[in-house]
């Protein structure tokens, strides 16, 4: 069997790692256009904020490739997929054929069409070579522009003041976050944001980024004028689909695939950030670009690619950052739209700020802010779809815990089917 | 928002004030009970030792670990020493209650506190009768001193018996004396057990707890009887009064003033101070119309037994006073004050005072109150909580409107002149009453509140079911202020609630079915009204003949289990609501809710189903009834009776 | 029997189960847990570390049914997959979920994931901290620690045979 994996980050290593667990003999093949090699994404903001080293990005061990043994093909961008011949080209002409094809090339920062945006010091934080240029420029600048208050502008943000540079970030929306949390919780985190000192300007937008060839400002449609050194660019990804869409599979929002993870040709499968899946918590397909859901989807397809039919359930779209020590996590659908839904809330002011979004007696989403320690139990409740009314006036509690949910367990023992629920649940 | 605050209360005024809590974050009992969960099944089942440095010791309640202590004690010996120590407690803090009374009754009588004047003439020459004091040619003051002398000298005596025993029925003292119960002093009893409790001495587990029943009659018909007896005499005996209770006594416009904790010495010169006019004027100079004094938990008692003053609550709605932001003062003294009044207290304008210098709390300001100069004291404390007035958030004020009227102070001497009408100044008509069957029997409902059950809801239900059931109820306490504040303890209750026959007795004589007879440490009148029922003849010769029972559906304090055994030892059934650290041993368990009652006539059952508890209570009271022969119920109907 | 001891804490099928009919809420395991977890080891000295151990266990009651719950080193475990920094992995011989703390950042999707909230916040040193199976001794602190015997160190059929005799006794 040769499997060729195109992407070495979550989903494409957990994949061949998946691969290799249960073929032993199979021929393994990754390609990446990029030389360094198992390193996590989600931590360049750590790398620029100095809280690791380099050697710190690294989430598997260094031998990966050899222990596991995987060929690879590093700094090598695949161009063409000939899904009839079942061949894989890379742009030096390497022609790889493959039985089975995963595609899990990720996501790229979504471009910005201001004026200037191709000058000297504007730069996005999603590869590695972008914090190290970042990096190498921290001497030279002493104020930073961040376009984009999502979880990426905010993260990109929050490095940069920890390296004591003025950061102020750009919002279109009225608040902070908008996709992640609602009003509420984004009011407190913008207010410790700027507690800390990174200025936050909501409902503005770049018009133009100033300067000759470097960056010098930045003009906001409100006709402000803010001096910096560094725009950085933090709006959220767009999928790298375009070789699916180039060999003709079909592609949405992202490449679509069933619940097997299968692409429109049933020999290419795609996961992580490029792959558009089932939600849920909406009850829709959706790409949820996120850590845990590329690994799920990565292991997900590599057992499929391997004939051990497994349905991947779906993904929950969850986020947990942290600023300055606030800790907040939210899942599934935070501030809906439509009617039906019912929402319970508990502030403790300068603590903590809980919200439960409910629909038909199960939660559908959640904002906990300051106090997180029960988020993981939440996303059971969500995921596995139950009636929690019998246990609703505890959810929000301060000793909410597990044990308040064994009832339900012990209930719908169906719908918790992993040994470890079972092994709790022997003596209750 | 949840419907925690109707979970945990069942008084509406308290829900508003737990809801408000909660809104504001604002942590109370309920949440600090939450944040205990799961509590040590070592401690609820009374199987941890902590007595000495071996220690602690835990017992193995499955069997498989540990089945004794390092010393060797068994569960029995541990369970038996930890129950006998919290008698012991409870006997101690009601006893120092009465030796102060003593006292103050001394200070009074030899004019060194002259803000009492000795008010209880009539008891004043009864006790003097009983203490063996003649009384021809002296004056009321040297009566009350040489009475004064001898209660005091009744906590250190170290042989004979304490005096108001031969107030109980005959048969009772000789039973005590057979078993070697019958207190020698009240002070020597609880010093004699902390020594048998001591590591290695008693390991008999009946042995230690009949001496826990001998610590408990030290308190009831020692220590709190005392406290009882000599307050009527210092602030005169209770008479029936009409006054209002639950926190809508607070009054918006008024300063207003809580007393809180259980003694009457402080409160009751307090309750003159408010009247002063100097300080009247100060509150309206400061924009409020006047002083509302108010009374909490068993303080609330004292000044509403005696002067009609409103109460604000039982022990669960302490912190509930000062959320509703009301408060300018509470002064406090002893007993069942939270450690959480400061910080809730800190959360308002609410100025928070300590006066025994046996109750100081961190950070707060204490001002130490002296009988010599009560009334000098008081209106120095009253005069803060005006000054105080001005610092009051207006909108932070919300005072639940929920207020309810009620009638007590009912003692044993008047309970009876009630009963008997004006010219007969018997027990009679009440003996006649049940011997005729238009009342079954009665019951003492008592004790605390407890998070551990909702508040109010085990006194109310029990106490409806009991007088559903023709059962007369008499109560103190948190326990009837719970009652109250459901509008039980008014004559037209009896309408409403009460069966048939007690029904025509309340409307006889105008009396409410649930009768109020005081604080805490009043139990000690509960034990005297069984006393003369059995001296009236008719319904035997011992309290345990009697078709009487008792209950603390919601106790929480080691007081409460002093009563309790103090009221077993008297011979009366007792049923608590939650059970009392025993559970760890089934031979203690099995001791005191079983063999007991062969041995003295009276013992504990353990119900936490208020409901459950009072059917208990009745089938006992029927049993009773059997066997003294009494004729059947009279308006019994099938349908509410199964025994 | 450390011997014995030993051997379990090498094998795949071994875990800690907690009987709950047995667990009366003491909390003496987190204590155990706590003081394992510190710099003294000792209880006394304990209380005057300037960096407060956590406790990694936690007795956790619904109604009066109360059970001692730490990570349950999941065989599909949900904080390996969703550890950004790699700091979480199985450790292919015993099967228990390692967390190395220097490799942590303390993103917390650990403990958006963990289904029994048995990932603890090391807020100090912005660390997540987690059940290690006590690396500094031959048994379990909890374990050694329970009175009541609640807490069981073996296999799931050791433990269902445990129930079963119990049961039978009464």
């Amino acid at each position: 069997m040769k499997y060729v994996i195109i992407g070495g980050s979550a989903a494409g290593v957990t994949a061949a790692e998946t691969l290799r667990k249960y073929d032993k003999k199979a021929e393994i093949t990754m390609v990446s256009d990029e030389t360094f090699a198992l390193y996590s994404r989600c931590l360049l903001t750590y790398l620029i904020s100095g809280a690791i080293d380099e050697e710190g990005l690294c989430f598997k061990n260094k031998d990966f490739y050899k222990a596991n043994n995987i060929k690879t093909y590093l700094g090598k961008k695949a161009v063409a997929i000939d899904a009839k011949n079942k061949t894989l080209t890379l742009e030096d002409k390497t022609a790889i054929k493959y039985d089975k094809l995963l595609i899990a090339t990720g996501a790229s920062p979504k471009k910005l069409s201001a004026p200037g945006i191709d000058k000297k010091g504007v730069l996005t934080v999603r590869r590695i070579d972008d914090a190290r240029e970042i990096i190498s420029m921290m001497d030279k600048v002493k104020q930073i522009a961040v376009l984009g208050g999502g979880l990426i502008g905010l993260r990109d943000a929050y490095a940069l003041r920890k390296r004591d540079k003025e950061v102020t970030v750009i919002v279109k929306s009225p608040q902070v976050l908008s996709q992640m949390v609602d009003k509420e919780a984004a009011d407190i985190i913008q207010a410790v944001l700027e507690k800390n000192g990174i200025k936050v300007k909501t409902g503005v937008a770049a018009k133009e980024i100033l300067g000759a060839d470097s960056v010098s400002g930045i003009l906001l449609d409100n006709g402000e004028k803010l001096q910096c050194q560094m725009v950085i660019i933090g709006k959220g990804v767009n999928p790298n689909s375009e070789i699916a869409s180039a060999c003709g599979l079909k592609v949405e929002d992202a490449i679509v695939v069933d619940e097997f993870l299968r692409t429109s040709d049933e020999n290419i499968f795609a996961a992580g950030d490029v792959a558009q899946t089932h939600d849920i918590a909406r009850q829709v397909k959706r790409v949820n670009a996120l850590w845990p859901c590329a690994v799920e989807q990565g292991e997900a397809a590599a057992l499929n690619m391997s004939g051990k039919s497994k349905a991947y359930d779906g993904s929950l779209s969850m986020n947990s950052v942290d600023f300055f020590g606030l800790g907040c996590i939210s899942m599934g659908i935070t501030k809906p739209k439509e009617a039906g839904y019912e929402i319970i809330s508990k502030v403790n002011p300068g603590v903590y700020y809980k919200k439960l979004v409910l629909k038909g007696n199960m939660v559908t989403g959640m904002v906990f802010l300051g106090d997180i320690k029960a988020a993981g139990i939440i996303s059971i409740l969500i995921k596995s779809r139950i009636d929690i009314s019998s246990i609703k006036h505890l959810l929000l509690e301060d000793n909410f815990d597990y044990a308040k949910v064994m009832p339900l367990v012990a209930d719908n023992q169906e719908k918790f089917s992993a040994e470890e629920y079972k092994d709790l649940m022997i003596s209750f | 928002m949840s419907d925690k605050h109707i979970e945990r209360s069942a008084d509406p005024a308290s829900q508003k004030m737990i809801k408000k809590a909660e809104e504001e974050n604002i942590k109370i009992a309920w949440d600090r009970y939450d944040a205990m969960q799961p509590q040590c099944g070592f401690g609820e089942l009374g199987i941890c030792c902590k007595i000495c440095n071996m220690g602690p010791c835990r017992i193995d309640p499955f069997g498989e670990g540990s089945q004794t202590g390092i010393c060797g004690a068994s569960k029995d010996t541990i369970v038996a020493r930890n129950l006998a120590r919290m008698i012991t407690g409870g006997a101690a803090a009601h006893s120092d209650h009465g030796r102060d009374i003593a006292h103050a009754l001394i200070l009074a009588a030899k004019g060194e506190a002259h803000d009492y004047a000795l008010k209880g003439t009539d008891k004043l020459r009864r006790l003097a009768k009983v203490y063996g004091i003649t009384v021809e040619g002296k004056s009321i003051e040297k009566i009350a001193e040489e009475l004064g002398e001898a209660c005091l000298a009744e906590f250190g005596q170290q042989h004979g018996e304490l005096r108001m025993l031969s107030l109980a029925p005959q048969r009772r003292q000789e039973l005590w004396r057979k078993l070697g119960v019958s207190p020698r002093g009240v002070d020597r009893e609880i010093v004699e057990m902390m020594h048998r409790t001591h590591i290695g001495v008693d390991n008999d587990y009946k042995n230690i707890i009949n001496h826990g029943l001998r610590v408990a009659l030290g308190d009831g018909w020692g220590g709190s009887m005392i406290a009882t007896e000599l307050s009527d005499v210092l602030f005169g005996s209770p008479e029936p009064i009409r006054a209002t209770v639950n926190l809508g006594v607070l009054k918006e416009d008024h300063v207003n003033i809580v007393v809180h904790g259980h003694e009457p010495t402080l409160s009751d010169v307090v309750t003159d101070a408010v009247k002063d006019k100097e300080l009247i004027d100060l509150a309206k100079k400061y924009g409020a119309k006047g002083i509302n004094l108010v009374g909490m938990c068993c303080t609330a008692n004292e000044i509403l037994m005696r002067h009609g003053l409103p109460s604000a609550g039982n022990f669960l709605q302490q912190e509930l006073a000062i959320l509703t932001g009301a408060v300018e003062l509470m002064m406090v003294d002893v007993q069942c004050i939270m450690p959480a009044l400061s910080s809730v207290a800190n959360s308002f304008h609410t100025k928070l005072v300590t006066t025994s210098p046996k109750c100081i709390f961190p950070g707060v300001e204490h001002i130490q109150f002296h009988e010599e100069k009560a009334l000098e004291i008081a209106k120095k404390i009253i005069r803060m909580g005006v000054e105080n007035y001005k610092n009051r958030t207006k909108q932070r004020v919300n005072i639940p409107p929920e207020i309810k009227g009620l009638v007590a102070g009912f003692t044993t001497e008047n309970t009876f002149r009630i009963l008997g009408g004006k010219y007969r100044f018997t027990v009679r008509p009440l003996n006649d009453a049940i011997i005729s069957g238009r009342l079954r029997g009665a019951a003492g409902v008592v004790g605390c509140n407890n998070p551990n059950i909702r508040h109010d809801w085990a006194h109310i239900e029990m106490v409806k079911e009991l007088i559903k059931n023709d059962i007369l109820v008499v109560q103190t306490g948190c326990s009837a202020i719970a009652c109250a504040k459901e509008g039980l303890l008014t004559p037209e209750s009896a309408f409403e609630y009460a069966g048939e026959g007690l029904r025509e007795v309340c409307e006889a004589v105008g009396i409410p079915p649930v009768l109020h007879v005081g604080s805490c440490v009043d139990n000690s009148r509960i034990l005297l009204i069984l006393s003369s029922v059995v001296a009236e003849g008719g319904l035997g010769d011992d309290i345990s003949d009697l078709p009487v029972a008792g209950a603390a559906p919601e106790w929480m304090s080691e007081k409460a289990v002093s009563i309790g055994f103090y009221f077993v030892a008297s011979g009366v059934y007792t049923v608590f609501g939650t059970p009392q650290p025993v559970i760890g041993s089934e031979n203690v368990t099995n001791y005191i809710t079983n063999e007991l009652e062969n041995v003295i006539g009276g013992k504990f059952a353990f119900e936490a189903d208020p409901i459950k508890a009072a059917r208990m209570m009745i089938e006992h009271i029927n049993k009773k009834r059997a066997a003294l022969k009494l004729a059947g119920v009279m308006y019994e109907k099938t349908a509410n009776a199964k025994a | 029997m450390s011997k014995d001891l030993l051997n379990k804490k090498k094998s795949k099928e071994v875990k800690i189960f907690c009987d709950i009919t047995k667990c009366v809420g003491c909390k003496s395991c987190e204590i155990a847990c706590a003081v394992e977890h510190s710099q003294s080891k000792d209880i006394y000295s304990v209380v005057k570390e300037s960096s407060r151990p956590k406790k990694r266990v936690k007795a956790q009651s619904i109604g009066k049914r109360v059970v001692s719950l730490h990570c349950q080193h999941c065989e599909d475990a949900p904080c390996v997959k969703a550890c950004m920094s790699g700091a979480l992995s199985k450790d292919p011989a015993t099967g228990a979920t390692l967390h190395d703390n220097d490799k942590c950042v303390g993103c917390w999707m650990c403990v958006m994931v963990c289904p029994f909230g048995a990932i603890v916040q090391d807020v100090e040193n912005h660390i997540a901290v987690k059940c290690d199976l006590c690396p500094d001794r031959e048994d379990f602190a909890c374990v050694a620690a329970c009175p009541t015997g609640a807490l069981f160190v073996g296999t799931k059929e050791e433990f269902e045979k445990k129930l079963k005799e119990k049961a039978k006794k009464e």
